[in-house]
């Protein structure tokens, strides 16, 4: 047990600081969820890119997959760096998603096919898990694929497909043995967004961004489209869910957390800095304490699954704190900053430039990949063996 | 960045729970309530003898080695237990006191052979920890000191050989060793939540035996001292935290209502696994600060964190089990409220939350 970062963890954060100083503008600082501007996503792929000519995609991946083989801790410093400055990298469900399962299930040829276009950002993938009559209860979902000589013809409806606009392709759970038992007979598909028969339609969110229906009628998808074992992608979704990477959303916290302290200071309230009222002061304390719970588990787990132990609780708790944070950071942001903070990115006299005004409404996006209702129940029945 | 406790220290983990488990069951936490001296001195020689009343202390000074982390894992498991010694107050508060102060190196040794405790006498009337609180007058008279005021939760005298006393001496604050026969000295049982001995000692006027350390410089040796205290005062309420979480999964498991066992509601497994999120959170805030301190690396953010989410959760953790038990864990004969009651007095020794979250607001903020 040693919370410290070695010397040498030291130097490759300091290296991706100065890659970032380098190449990202203050004025791109934002996440690709809640941004729709053309020339920003012009931006944001350029940018992808670039991380991918420095090999930093693929960094824990296997090199022959087109990856540098680094050590999973270098990831989680790329995480928390890239996270702090709101980089915006575009393709998570492509590194994330797609390359956790693969990484985990795919077979040898489909980790050559479908990694390396990954790694250096040429095809960028969009979730098709949800449905309409499918979101918590992930196995409800309907949309089947039907073998037709060589390929799968897919019919269906996905729901809530966030990047689907932006994205080449979908990481598609589809029904394929519509006999077999719920949680048995799904598959997963490499989808091309651009064949006959899908159809985007916008669903525009709370947070500023752009997600999609994504209607599939009659698409076809080559056999050699499969990822992991046929029926078997319901293990793969359970197994693999953003596996092959390691998150720090926590550092996005501590960058706005910094922004509302540097506020507290510069403004003035019933005849005093901010900074030195009591309650505010421990507004920013349970902040401080919000971020910190995530990042201890963030180190705990990754601790963990390195030294080959099995995860305490199931691996259910860091989610859980991670998705009722969330809002509850939000909220403090704007008890913080008072009448102004309801004011809008660009609106005179908006506090921290309408950060707070945001933040709020973006908050609550923490449902996604699952709710926090969701996520309390598989703690309590697989992390504490209460019953069902 | 290495974030799991080694092997070595897991085994001292599965070594502290068999003996805990085996020598203070429940029934026996239960029977130490009518004892004047409120522990088990065989359980305290036989903790001697295994070497961990000296844990943390070097061997030359006659402790057995090991840090704060090697403590903060036998904690929790004397947390689990409840199991009642004065550890905490003697081996580590008065011993990491003599051990920093020099001078006392006999008693010192005593100390961390658990041969006699020394108990700290900190706290006042006035109810304010930290070295502001410290009112009692100390007149400092040529190398001997001479005591006047009154102490508050003054632990396990009955049985202690010394009281380590601090005292107001100017601006400073004095370390003093009192014999607990001395003259002057007026002492009371205090009733309390915990059932704990806890004391109420008036000074008239009392000759201490000895100073520890430089006169009016006590506050530099007792705070770090004290900060190694509140960890594992952390360390211990996280144990009883996961035990109670523990015992309150097994009634929602047993407890059937409306013809299910009560465990599948989801309101009760709210109320379970808010219990199991403090407690970790808890803990990995207890291990990290135990880790810095070892390391020598600046801990003091590290530390409130772990005492400030430490004592919310003895709060939480005892309602939660209260909600999952409801009338049951009202009776005494339940075991919730042995935890109730102690927990209530780990979540205010050594700074409660509200004290902790203030010294995070000034590490954070200035």
């Amino acid at each position: 047990m040693d919370p410290r970062f070695t010397e040498q963890q030291q130097e490759w954060r300091a290296e991706v600081r100065a890659f970032l100083d380098d190449e990202l503008p203050p004025k791109w600082e934002r996440s690709t969820e809640f941004c729709e501007d053309e020339e920003y996503w012009k931006f944001a792929v350029e940018f992808t890119r670039r991380v991918s000519a420095r090999g930093w995609i693929g960094l824990t991946w296997p090199t022959e997959y087109g990856g540098l083989g680094r050590p999973m801790i270098d990831r989680l410093i790329l995480a928390e760096e890239f996270a702090y400055r709101e980089a915006p990298l575009a393709n998570t469900i492509g590194w994330g998603l797609a390359a956790g399962a693969l990484l985990v299930g795919g077979t040898p040829e489909q980790k050559r096919r479908f990694l390396p276009p990954i790694a250096r950002s040429d095809v960028f993938w969009a979730e098709g898990f949800t449905e309409p009559g499918a979101g918590s209860d992930l196995a409800a979902l309907t949309t089947r694929a039907e073998r037709r000589g060589n390929d799968w013809v897919v019919n269906g409806q996905k729901t809530y497909t966030t990047w689907g606009s932006h994205a080449d392709v979908m990481f598609l759970a589809a029904r394929t043995d519509p006999d077999a038992p719920r949680h048995r007979g799904i598959s997963i598909f490499c989808l091309d967004l651009k064949a006959p028969g899908v159809t985007l339609t916008p669903l525009y969110n709370l947070g500023g961004g752009r997600q999609n229906h994504t209607f599939l009628d009659d698409v076809v998808v080559p056999a050699d489209a499969l990822i992991g074992e046929l029926h078997r992608g319901w293990n793969l979704i359970m197994n693999a869910f953003y596996g092959g990477t390691v998150q720090a959303a926590y550092m996005e916290q501590q960058r706005v957390l910094d922004k509302l302290i540097a506020f507290c200071r510069s403004t003035r309230r019933r005849g005093r800095p901010l900074i030195e009222d009591p309650l505010t002061r421990d507004r920013l304390v349970e902040m401080s304490l919000i971020i910190e719970g995530q990042r201890l588990l963030t180190y705990q787990s990754l601790g963990t699954m390195l030294a080959g132990r099995p995860q305490p609780y199931a691996g259910a708790l860091g989610v859980v704190v991670q998705k009722e944070g969330m809002p509850r950071f939000a909220e403090l942001t704007n008890l913080i900053s008072g009448p102004l903070g309801q004011l809008g990115e660009g609106a005179p006299f908006a506090p921290m430039d309408g950060g707070p005004e945001a933040w709020y409404r973006q908050a609550f996006r923490n449902h996604a990949g699952g709710t926090s209702q969701v996520k309390r129940m598989v703690l309590a029945t697989r992390g504490l063996g209460l019953p069902r | 960045m290495d974030f799991v406790l080694d092997d070595m220290r897991l085994e001292l983990a599965k070594v502290a729970r068999d003996f805990f488990t085996d020598k203070s069951p429940l029934t026996a936490v239960r029977r130490l309530e009518d004892d004047p001296a409120g522990y088990d001195p065989g359980v305290w020689r036989t903790m001697a003898t295994l070497g961990w009343t000296g844990l943390g202390h070097t061997e030359e000074s006659g402790g057995s080695g090991g840090g704060v982390l090697d403590l903060a894992v036998l904690y929790q498991e004397i947390g689990r237990s409840l199991c009642a010694s004065p550890h905490l107050e003697s081996a580590v508060v008065a011993g990491g006191v003599l051990a920093a102060a020099g001078g006392q190196d006999g008693l010192l040794r005593a100390v961390l052979g658990g041969e006699t405790t020394v108990v700290p006498a900190l706290m006042e009337p006035g109810g304010e920890y930290g070295p502001a609180g410290i009112r009692l007058t100390g007149e400092l008279t040529g190398g001997g000191i001479r005591l006047t005021g009154t102490k508050v939760l003054v632990p396990y005298l009955d049985t202690a050989g010394w009281l380590l006393v601090a005292a107001r001496t100017g601006d400073g604050v004095t370390l003093a060793l009192v014999d607990p026969g001395a003259t002057g000295l007026e002492v009371t049982r205090s009733a309390n939540i915990a059932g704990a001995p806890l004391f109420t000692v008036t000074f008239h006027h009392v000759a201490a035996s000895g100073l520890v350390g430089a006169p009016s410089m006590g506050w530099d040796v007792l705070g770090p001292v004290l900060d190694r205290a509140a960890v594992l005062r952390s360390a211990q309420i996280v144990g009883a935290a996961e035990r109670l979480l523990e015992l309150s999964v097994a009634y929602a498991r047993s407890r059937e209502q409306f013809g299910k066992s009560i465990g599948a509601y989801q309101a009760v497994q709210y109320l379970c696994t808010d219990i199991a999120i403090a407690a970790e959170l808890a803990s990995l805030a207890t291990l990290r600060a135990a880790a810095l301190l070892d390391l020598g690396e600046p801990a003091a953010p590290a530390v409130a964190e772990a005492k400030a989410r430490a004592s919310a959760t003895a709060r939480l953790a005892a309602e939660r089990a209260h909600e999952v038990h409801a009338g049951f864990a009202f009776m005494m004969e339940a075991d919730v409220q042995l935890f109730t009651r102690r927990l209530r007095h780990w979540e205010l020794d050594l700074g409660d939350e509200d004290h902790h979250r203030e010294r995070l607001a000034d590490a954070l903020l200035g």
